[in-house]
């Protein structure tokens, strides 16, 4: 049962900026497939800020070498989006497989980054490409690296009054980027592991090579220190079971061990194998 | 000829419209909602209760414990040992406290989580392991429900002379029947004062009585309807909303409606039994079977519900559908404070499957036999004798489906690694297990000219009314469907027992045939096949008063030997056979059902398509039973973290109808309903082993038991 709740659709971000800096405990919604679950566990605020139809936040555009994503983009959209299965496939294939069609069509990017769910699809992929989120107020505005913006499990550095006005991601090209996930069943369901990968060789050598795993550790994250060890490095078998020990070593240095290891590492070694041999 | 036609159903119109008024939208003016309250603890015993803030809310018109029941509080459809409301000690998580009314149902619910209960927690008795040596005791008589034997031969000394024995332990879990419709249900007091209940149910005659019982109000002062039913699957075989509905309309003399959120009917209400099995089977080099010994423990929490009936047809079910000369077989059941276990589509048979069709693989393996040939020369046929001695003297076509399945087999080709071919067979006993399950009806002629079908058959979705009315028509030579049907209301029709146990086309079919004979003859003496109107045949009967003409059938069957349980509990039982092609993931652990040939023998398919729907939500629910399905008590709360499949984990299935007519059913019908379920999860199993040459022994078989076990299988070659 949801608690009861005042609900305003806003037109223009200038709109919603000034409800989010007016309203004693508003919330905004973008789409809705967390926010109402967990509003009918109990979650309560005054009002919900509905901006899933604010033009200003729709739409994908590209800019010096730069992309910028509307975070009110379905998944859906973005999943078909020329623009980014050209330029980051990676994430139009994360969202193409985040939840039911019901969610991809209901549920935002922005929304998803909102909710920083540790096993949410969208963030990988936005990682490998280096997405920085511009956030707006009623009085400021400024820039995050997504990194940044996600400070612990469900947990974003967003203020509440705050919206976040795009997303900019540097499009790869020339990479061979994918998206690969595991859930306990064909559709419908949270990713038990996801990585997104982009990799970009020549001559039996690694020239650039990206990688960021979620649902494993309390954020998803990027493998930075494999990605160093991948840059340049010969593209052979020991090169790449040592990538694999120190991502594995990475995320145990992040988390411990978790029970969920005993079945999440082995997997994800037979992925990453499987992503670097190509 | 309406018998083995794609008849439309007659439900299909108005449920496509969204006409039909399920128990969710049922409603009525000046209604009240109600809630129940449930216990946070497994085991305790109930300290102090505090309403006054709940009671204080504004809207809430009545709080309602044991205390306020006028009649009896115990109920259950084998043994009456469960409270409609906890008296002073709670036995599960989830088990019915107080019932709260209000003139809403936020107020209601709101209410419910202002009620205060102080608990002193008891041991929780959390496996059926720890159940047996426990000192702490569910109930007074002991925490052993009930213990079945199957005793034929001599097993000990089969084993003895046996070139081949294998013993494997096999463990399953709960599984919710997650039903489209959670339980729900509206009460009423009718014109004349009566109870009426109307609600999502399998079982309306049950229900009344159960009403009469707790009211302490004579049985005909209760009416109870079905509901347009969204599924039940054995869930709604107990008492769920309509006790509490009956006395919140009691204690208020108002309507009153209720619904369990999906939460609630998780959390509440009864799941398949979780059966430990240790199987150990013996067999001769040329592959026949000499012996079988099985040891099943099962879990059938703090309360009856139909726990002793799933012990002994999980017991008389446990060799499968072959000959076995010698058999053992041990079946118990304890009470534990885990969720109450209860009747679900299979009744145990099911989790057997899993273990004779994984022995049967093994043994086949060890002396170099395809599976498909072991199972053709052990298989049940005419003429053969069942593990209790029952002498199958008519309809036994495990062998025509095993044929029907044999081209595919025998072409199947691994064309991916990772892929693997399994083999399920499955026999089950169509009607209650060795008691008596009549069915009744009856037939009228109105003034309008029309045939009227009396029937307290609730069609839960599975297509009973349609397959009933083909029957009739059938019965009666009639050229079109001229009959009306009165359907799952307690006034206007007999007890017909309840939607379970495959039985309602065998059983009730029966039934509407030996009626559809006494009209068949008035209506020959009145001239109707002789071309004289029905029209006028109704208006003559009505001006001598309408007669009434009665159907019954009973199945014949023997009451199983105490000991030995020696006998025949079911008139007659349904075959299949399942192959079921998979592919397995060796890196994610991640199985998917591929290609499903499904062959079942239903004596006669009275309508086609309602088998072959039969067949696919069958297969279904056995992906979802081997590969992902497993409640946990305590943490599964929603479909958030229970998985059931979807369409995308469906396989391609193809349904293949055997028909070994059987002369006891209607026009040759047997069932299929349960059947339907039962070997699928073996057959996944099965292809697993073929798959990857792991032997997956315990349910479900999901992604992560899958990649440890191929693991674990690494680490042991290396």
């Amino acid at each position: 049962m949801l608690p009861k709740f005042a609900s305003v659709t806003a037109r223009t971000k200038d709109e919603a900026l000034s409800w989010l800096s007016s309203l004693e405990n508003p919330k905004i919604i973008a789409g809705g497939t967390d926010l109402m679950v967990k509003m009918r566990a109990g979650k309560h605020y005054s009002h919900i800020i509905d901006v899933a139809g604010i033009p200003e936040l729709l739409g994908v555009t590209e800019k010096d070498g730069r992309m910028s994503i509307g975070p009110a983009m379905t998944h859906a959209r973005l999943s078909t989006e020329a623009s980014i299965v050209r330029n980051a496939r990676s994430l139009a294939l994360a969202c193409g497989l985040v939840g039911s069609p019901q969610i991809r069509n209901m549920g935002t990017i922005g929304g998803n980054l909102g909710n920083a769910s540790p096993a949410a699809d969208s963030i990988p992929p936005l990682l490998i490409h280096d997405a920085v989120l511009t956030l707006e107020s009623r009085d400021a505005r400024r820039k995050v690296p997504l990194e940044e913006a996600i400070v612990a499990p469900y947990v974003t550095s967003i203020d509440v009054k705050e919206l976040i006005d795009s997303i900019e991601i540097s499009p790869l090209r020339g990479y061979r980027e994918g998206y690969r996930r595991v859930a306990k069943r064909a559709t419908w369901a949270i990713s038990r592991l996801g990585v997104a990968f982009a990799i970009r060789e020549e001559n039996g050598r690694f020239l650039d090579a990206r990688l960021a795993i979620g649902s494993c550790t309390p954020m998803p994250f990027r493998a930075k220190k494999v990605e160093d060890l991948l840059k340049g490095a010969p593209k052979n078998e020991a090169t790449i079971s040592e990538a694999i020990r120190m991502a594995l070593e990475e995320i145990k240095l992040i988390s411990g061990i978790r029970p969920s290891y005993a079945y999440k590492l082995p997997v994800l070694q037979g992925i990453l194998e499987e992503v670097l041999r190509g | 000829m309406f018998i083995g036609q794609d008849i439309t159903r007659v439900d299909a119109l108005d449920k496509v419209l969204g006409k039909a008024a399920f128990a969710h939208d049922l409603t009525k003016n000046n209604m009240l909602f109600a809630c129940v309250v449930r216990s946070s603890r497994p085991h305790a015993v109930l300290k102090r209760i505090d309403v006054s803030a709940a009671r204080a809310l504004e809207g809430v018109v009545k709080i309602i414990s044991h205390e306020d029941i006028p009649g009896e509080n115990l109920f259950g459809a084998i043994k009456k040992d469960q409270p409609f409301l906890a008296a002073g000690r709670v036995r599960y998580k989830g088990e019915a406290i107080l019932i709260v009314v209000a003139a809403t149902e936020e107020t209601a619910r709101r209410a419910s989580e202002l009620v205060r209960i102080e608990y002193e927690d008891l041991e929780n008795i959390s496996d059926p392991f720890l159940s047996i040596q426990s000192p702490v005791l569910i109930h007074d008589g002991g925490n052993l429900l009930s213990h079945r034997k199957v005793i034929k031969g001599d097993a000990a000394k089969a084993f003895e002379s046996s070139d081949v024995i294998v013993e494997n332990t096999y463990s399953t879990t709960w599984i919710d029947h997650a039903y489209m419709e959670t339980e729900a249900g509206l009460g009423y007091l009718d014109d004349r004062g009566r109870m009426v209940v109307a609600s999502s149910t399998q079982n309306i005659h049950y229900k009344m009585k159960e009403i009469s019982r707790l009211l302490a109000i004579p049985p005909e002062e209760v009416r109870v309807i079905q509901a347009t039913t969204g599924g039940g699957f054995g869930g709604k075989l107990d008492v769920t909303v309509e006790g509490y509905l009956a006395l919140a309309v009691w204690h208020t003399k108002r309507p009153v409606f209720m619904r369990y959120t999906r939460e609630e009917s998780l959390l509440a209400q009864t799941k398949r039994h979780p059966l430990y099995i240790v199987y150990k089977t013996g067999a001769r080099k040329d592959g026949s079977l000499t012996a079988v010994e099985v040891n099943i423990v099962g879990d059938t929490g703090p309360y009856n519900s139909y726990g002793e009936t799933v012990c002994l047809r999980a017991a008389v079910h446990a060799t499968g559908p072959y000959e076995v000369p010698n058999v053992l077989v041990n079946s118990r059941m304890f009470y534990t404070n885990n969720p109450v276990a209860g009747a679900m589509r299979g009744f145990g048979v099911p989790q057997l499957a899993l273990a004779h069709e994984s022995q049967l693989d093994e043994i086949a393996g060890l002396i170099g036999m395809d599976p498909l040939d072991i199972r053709m020369k052990n298989a049940l046929k005419r003429g053969s004798l069942t593990a209790t001695s029952q002498v199958l003297n008519h309809s036994a076509g495990l062998l025509e489906t095993l044929k029907a399945i044999e081209p595919a087999w025998r072409e199947r080709r691994k064309e991916r690694p990772g892929s693997g071919f399994g083999l399920g067979c499955m026999y089950y006993g169509i009607g209650n297990t060795g008691i008596s399950n009549p069915s009744s009806c009856y037939l009228t002629l109105t003034p309008e000219g029309r045939v009227e079908m009396h029937s307290g058959v609730c069609d839960i979705g599975q297509g009973s009314d349609t397959v009933l009315l083909q029957i009739l028509c059938d019965a009666l030579g009639m050229e079109e469907m001229g009959i009306d049907l009165v359907r799952g209301d307690t006034d206007t029709s007999y007890d017909a027992g309840s939607t379970s146990a495959s039985r309602q086309t065998y059983i009730s079919g029966m039934a509407v045939c030996d009626a559809a004979q006494k009209l068949k003859k008035y209506l020959k003496e009145q001239g109707y096949y002789d071309g004289k109107p029905l029209k006028d045949i109704c208006r003559d009967a009505a001006d001598k008063g309408v007669p009434i003409f009665e159907g019954y059938f009973d199945p014949p069957t023997t009451a199983p030997d105490p000991e030995t349980s020696q006998g025949a509990p079911y008139a007659t039982y349904a075959f299949a056979t399942h192959m079921t092609e998979v592919d397995v993931d060796e890196v994610t652990g991640v199985c998917k059902a591929v290609k499903v040939h499904a062959a079942h023998d239903v004596g006669r398919a009275i309508n086609v398509s309602n088998v072959k729907g039969q067949i696919y939500g069958g297969v279904a629910m056995g992906i979802g039973l081997a590969l992902m399905e497993e409640f946990i008590p305590g943490k599964s709360e929603s479909f958030d973290n229970y998985y059931l499949p979807t369409s995308m984990d469906m396989p391609e299935v193809e349904a293949m109808i055997v028909e070994d007519r059987e002369p006891t059913g209607p026009f040759g019908a047997k069932g299929v309903g349960e059947p339907a379920l039962i070997p699928q999860a073996a057959a996944v199993v099965n292809a697993i082993y073929d798959a990857t040459g792991i032997r997956m022994r315990q349910l479900p078989c999901d992604i992560e038991r899958l990649k440890l076990a191929l693991e674990k299988d690494k680490e042991n070659k290396r």
